[in-house]
């Protein structure tokens, strides 16, 4: 399942959204073994290139809803929606990464529309898309906005994030909300 | 001339919130099944929580035995030791096992008397005091649940947001309310009642 590449200003990269694959583990591991991205994820950074196999093997490639962030159908990121169950399964979870060489460009932005746009179409149970962000990134909280989450509040020592327990701010968009 | 004084009423002392001093945790006993019917088979205080409501008496020994006695901590609400709610903590585990959610109910009879509030009150303490790493106590009501969420905010909890179209309940997409106590609130919430 492929979202098409979109383009943007005339000149940009095309930026599309495709399954990750162990071909691509070698521009995995560019991000994944960067300190600057790991610092807000629940991961921590990869060391060893079998950890980056087992880890596209064994999470990535059965995982229901993970896709490589791509431009020019090269990976330079990811982006992933969690499944729940039972009385939980009207939410998924939104998490996402990029390589920091392109940072400040909006193309987490513009990935996250992407899947905005898709999941409630591909998930009709899906009525709540969330994320949780840690207080101290503003980044990720500015593209949360910039595509119309609603900041629902500060979830006070929530995740434990590399030893420390943290404050989360928790957003949501739902199937009703405006499509962006 | 001496006149006689009536004892008061359990009506009266209801109305004096009297009651409260009497209001104790314990855990729940097969014994407990009779008046356990009283309020988990009733819909009134079933609707808002995750238990079924219990239709025989047979189900209600069973949810006892399986559910309330081997629970990591699930405790009766009693007044003169006679079940009339329950309170709950559920902890989360591995990653999360500092946190863990509270959960309660009483019978309707006894609304409005500050009852489930005293209860939360003297689990916090226990709580936090039993669980060392617990960083976090979070409580989730549904939207259109006031009374709980003057229960909670009563207990000294943070209301921090709500939540859209969060979770079912009973079949039912529901917006919940989520509020918390953390460790450090904690230290000045010590129930002092005795």
């Amino acid at each position: 399942m492929e979202a098409d590449g979109k383009q943007g200003q005339e000149g940009s990269p095309e930026l599309s959204l495709r399954p990750l694959d162990l071909s691509d583990i070698d521009d995995f591991m560019v991000w994944a073994t960067d300190d600057k991205v790991s610092r807000f994820c629940t991961w921590d950074t990869y060391t060893s290139k079998e950890a980056g196999i087992d880890y596209i093997k064994n999470i990535v490639i059965p995982h229901p809803w993970f896709k490589a962030i791509c431009l020019d159908n090269k990976a330079i990121g990811a982006i992933s929606v969690s499944a729940n169950n039972g009385n939980d399964r009207c939410r998924g979870e939104l998490g996402y990464a990029l390589a920091s060489k392109y940072w400040g460009k909006g193309i987490v932005t513009r990935a996250v529309k992407m899947v905005a746009s898709t999941i409630f179409n591909e998930w009709p149970h899906l009525e709540r898309l969330e994320a949780l962000v840690d207080v101290e990134n503003g980044g990720s909280q500015r593209v949360l906005e910039k595509v119309g989450f609603h900041r629902e509040g500060v979830l006070r020592k929530f995740c434990i994030l590399k030893g420390r327990c943290r404050d989360m701010v928790i957003y949501s968009l739902l199937s009703t909300d405006p499509q962006p | 001339m001496q006149q006689k004084v009536a004892l008061p009423s359990v009506d009266l002392l209801l109305e004096l919130g009297v009651l409260l001093v009497r209001v104790t945790l314990r855990p729940f006993r097969v014994s407990d099944v009779d008046d356990f019917m009283l309020w988990a088979g009733d819909e009134q205080v079933t609707r808002t929580i995750r238990w079924k409501t219990i239709t025989s008496k047979k189900e209600a020994l069973t949810f006892i035995k399986e559910v309330c006695i081997p629970h990591l901590f699930c405790r009766s609400i009693c007044i003169d030791d006679r079940s009339i709610g329950f309170v709950l903590v559920i902890r989360w585990s591995g990653g999360d096992r500092h946190k863990a959610d509270i959960g309660y109910g009483v019978a309707s009879k006894y609304w409005g008397q500050g009852i489930a509030t005293k209860a939360v009150k003297m689990v916090i303490s226990e709580v936090f005091k039993d669980f060392p790493d617990l960083l976090r106590l979070q409580a989730f009501t549904v939207v259109e649940n006031i009374a709980s969420q003057r229960v909670l905010e009563k207990a000294g909890f943070t209301r921090e947001g709500l939540l859209r179209k969060y979770t079912f309940l009973k079949g039912q997409l529901k917006d919940s309310v989520i509020y918390s106590l953390s460790s450090t609130d904690s230290n000045g919430a010590v129930d002092d009642e005795v």
